[in-house]
């Protein structure tokens, strides 16, 4: 039999068994399992891992019905965030969250290939930021403040790292600015 | 040398293409170069004015943290050694502190190198959990590990003293 809420008890488990791990200098590692998420299924996979900067957010994907869709909560209460712009666009990869979690960036499917975007949740605009010809995106990271995108290529067989500068494009998003708990217009 | 300047076009032309709020995505151009020059890279991670990246020469690859401000490379005594091989890389914002899920001997094992003191540790994780990515949190207080556990994908959560 399932219990409702038995997916909560297993993180508490997790904080009891591994807390308060001791390290070489003495000094104590609090480790716990990142909460779950409200689905029934509390044994989903979960990678691409990915923490706002104030680690008020943690933005991952998890494999649902065969696809790979970016699921972001609040931590440590798990509770799931809305996204505006990115169903339909499985699967996903790469997350990347600013420092209040204002902007996510992540690699979506569009029109057969794999496009960055940046969610403004703020706004509720989208970025969209097609790769440079011929060559196809694997990975990603946004820099804390938002004013700056690396990106992972693969051209030819070669991977190669390019990096952009977002700032006359994005406001910045840094520590103390405002949260955004729920996207915008 | 094609796909480099095929590399470098198309980044130009993706900030043409992409600016729909008025504004344009535009190319570090002398990073940019720097790593278009030093082989292939991967695994990219910004912190605020730092990019650290796993870069592929040859049959190594080596963890190497750039200045985006300075356009040069930082040396990171301590971190890299020729007998391991970096799977993922995470630093925080100050470039403080770069998280590195790395394998050696065989066995994948996630460290935490503080540059200030260049010193680099060992972080346990719990029976079972084999570190396979790290994020490290821009503040530089808490972790997030990707694990294989049983077979399953977790995320593990660490928090830094």
């Amino acid at each position: 039999m399932t219990r409702p809420w038995a997916h909560w008890l297993q993180p508490l488990a997790g904080i009891t068994l591994a807390a308060a791990l001791v390290g070489c200098e003495g000094q104590s590692w609090g480790l716990r399992r990142a909460a779950p998420t409200t689905s029934p299924l509390a044994a989903e996979q979960r990678r691409d891992p990915s923490l706002s900067g104030d680690g008020r957010l943690l933005a991952s994907i998890v494999e649902r019905n065969g696809r790979s869709s970016v699921l972001l909560q609040e931590q440590p209460s798990g509770r799931m965030l809305p996204l505006r712009h990115l169903r339909g666009h499985q699967p996903h990869r790469s997350p990347s969250l600013s420092w209040n979690g204002r902007y996510l960036a992540l690699l979506m499917q569009q029109g057969g290939q794999s496009v960055a975007v940046i969610e403004d949740r703020l706004s509720g605009q989208l970025l969209r930021l097609p790769p440079p010809g011929g060559s196809s995106v694997e990975a990603l990271s946004l820099a804390p403040d938002g004013q700056a995108l690396a990106l992972q290529l693969v051209q030819g067989g070669q991977q190669r790292v390019l990096v952009f500068d977002l700032s006359g494009l994005l406001e910045p998003d840094r520590p103390g600015a405002q949260r955004v708990s729920n996207p915008g217009p | 040398m094609n796909h480099r300047a095929g590399l470098l076009t198309g980044a130009i032309l993706l900030s043409l293409l992409s600016g729909c709020s008025g504004g344009m995505p535009v190319p570090l151009q002398g990073v940019n170069r720097q790593l278009e020059a030093s082989g292939g890279h991967r695994g990219p991670a910004l912190g605020q004015r730092w990019l650290a990246v796993i870069q592929q020469r040859g049959s190594r690859e080596q963890v190497v943290l750039i200045d985006l401000q300075r356009q040069l490379p930082v040396p990171l005594p301590g971190l890299n050694r020729p007998d391991a091989l970096p799977i993922s890389v995470s630093i925080d914002a100050r470039g403080e502190r770069i998280a590195l899920v790395r394998q050696l001997e065989g066995r994948s094992e996630l460290v935490l190198y503080r540059r200030p003191l260049q010193s680099l540790q060992l972080l346990p994780m719990t029976a079972g959990a084999i570190p396979t990515a790290v994020n490290l949190q821009a503040d530089g207080r808490q972790l997030a590990v990707q694990v294989s556990r049983d077979g399953r994908w977790q995320i593990d959560l660490i928090t830094l003293p």
